[in-house]
């Protein structure tokens, strides 16, 4: 008895490290991203350091402590303080207080549209595939998830629906980083590249990064109103998460394992249905009402500086992280499938955000 | 602890962590508008 508390407490200790090891790098971050322009104005390097935001900086660092932590043995036992989901849905929550709500009630249709429209298509092209190489239906079940609602978060959700194994659950989280990473800076790339306007620009990052942290990463780094419009489609996504598991649990007892047993109803809903959405439209409902009677401006620019402070914390996250290691135990197969499945997203995707946010005025 | 435990205990973590998120977004948001937070303590 006395040993396990002794553990858990150890345990508690090395989270306790984790989430120190987190705000180092973000405050490295932060001084790096106010500096460097400075300390570089008039060379050569200037203009370079001035276009790099703080989400390059932020993922580069975790990158790099990710090496050092691996390299002196310290990270697996320091990952439970890497909380990206909790730094990145704070920041979300914050970020809804500088969107006025006529933003998000007009993005509400198309977001709702695109988000519907993409889960399926997504969700069942990858499923399909899965199926035509023999992929367990229980893996295929966490990578359709994964890739057509919003990474890790609907990964788990869908593993705790079909009772998949820690192992799949591991595996998939760490496919969904894997891709994740180089989309940050591909996509804006793209975007740049194909001349797309804000609102099309961030429903197409919202719709195709898997993980809500990507999205915002890549949405701040082509600006603000893509970052709205990405956070406005992203969030439409999760909040349909609670569906698909509640659809999943009722499809596994009823077809697959066909044990009949299935808790379908509104308790098991709402215990899917991701509460930072809730809390991000709460926020922009108050901060919308608090301008509209006359409110003090400048608070709202507190507010954001605190949400690029969470931003931070969670790009940090996502660089400490990244594992390849899951990935050479489960073979090419799954790779292959989420690879095609993020193709067939990205194509599909741009074609409804292009038509669907075309004339989106905000 | 078996595979079952542990995706169950990865959800119970994620769905903890959503609640916590959704408070502490909601509490700074509260503290900076009645400026009990304010800007210069922000870094």
């Amino acid at each position: 008895m006395a040993e396990v508390e002794t553990r858990q407490r150890s345990q508690v200790w090395w989270a306790v490290g984790g989430v120190v090891v987190v705000v180092v790098l973000g405050a490295l971050t932060r001084y790096l991203e106010q500096n460097v322009p400075v300390f570089t104005k008039g060379t050569w390097l200037g203009d370079i350091a001035k276009s790099i935001e703080y989400p390059v900086y932020a993922i580069a660092l975790g990158l790099l402590g990710n090496a050092v932590l691996t390299g002196l043995g310290f990270r697996d036992r320091l990952a439970a303080g890497f909380r990206t989901e909790f730094f990145i849905k704070t920041g979300l929550v914050l970020l809804g207080a500088s969107i006025n709500f006529a933003v998000i009630v007009k993005a509400a249709g198309p977001a709702i549209a695109q988000a519907f429209l993409l889960i399926t298509l997504v969700f069942g092209f990858t499923w399909w595939l899965g199926g035509k190489l023999g992929i367990d239906a229980k893996l295929r079940a966490l990578l359709a998830s994964a890739v057509s609602i919003c990474g890790v978060s609907a990964a788990i959700a869908a593993a705790g629906a079909v009772q998949a194994r820690r192992e799949q659950l591991a595996y998939t989280a760490s496919l969904v980083i894997i891709f994740a990473l180089p989309s940050i800076f591909l996509l804006p790339l793209a975007v740049d590249a194909l001349g797309l306007s804000a609102p099309v620009a961030g429903a197409w990052i919202g719709g195709n990064i898997d993980t809500t942290a990507a999205v915002s990463a890549a949405g701040a780094l082509v600006g603000e109103e893509a970052l709205q419009i990405a956070t406005i489609v992203k969030t439409t996504q999760n909040a349909l998460l609670g569906i698909v598991a509640v659809a999943l649990t009722a499809y596994f007892a009823f077809k697959v394992e066909r044990t009949g047993e299935a808790k379908v109803s509104g308790k098991a809903l709402w215990e899917r249905f991701p509460k930072f959405v809730l809390g991000f439209l709460l926020a922009s409902v108050v901060a919308t009402i608090f301008l509209e009677s006359g409110g003090d401006k400048t608070v709202i620019t507190t507010v954001n500086d605190l949400r690029t402070l969470f931003l931070i914390l969670a790009f940090v996250s996502i660089g400490l992280e990244f594992r390849v290691a899951p990935l050479r135990e489960a073979g090419w197969k799954p790779i292959g499938v989420f690879a095609s499945a993020a193709v067939f997203n990205l194509l599909v995707g741009l074609g409804l955000a292009s038509i669907l946010f075309a004339n989106f005025n905000g | 602890m078996s595979a079952e435990d542990g995706v169950g205990r990865e959800r119970r973590l994620a769905l903890n962590e959503d609640w916590a998120a959704t408070t502490a977004g909601l509490v700074l948001l509260a503290l900076v508008l009645a400026k009990i937070l304010p800007g210069w303590l922000v870094p």
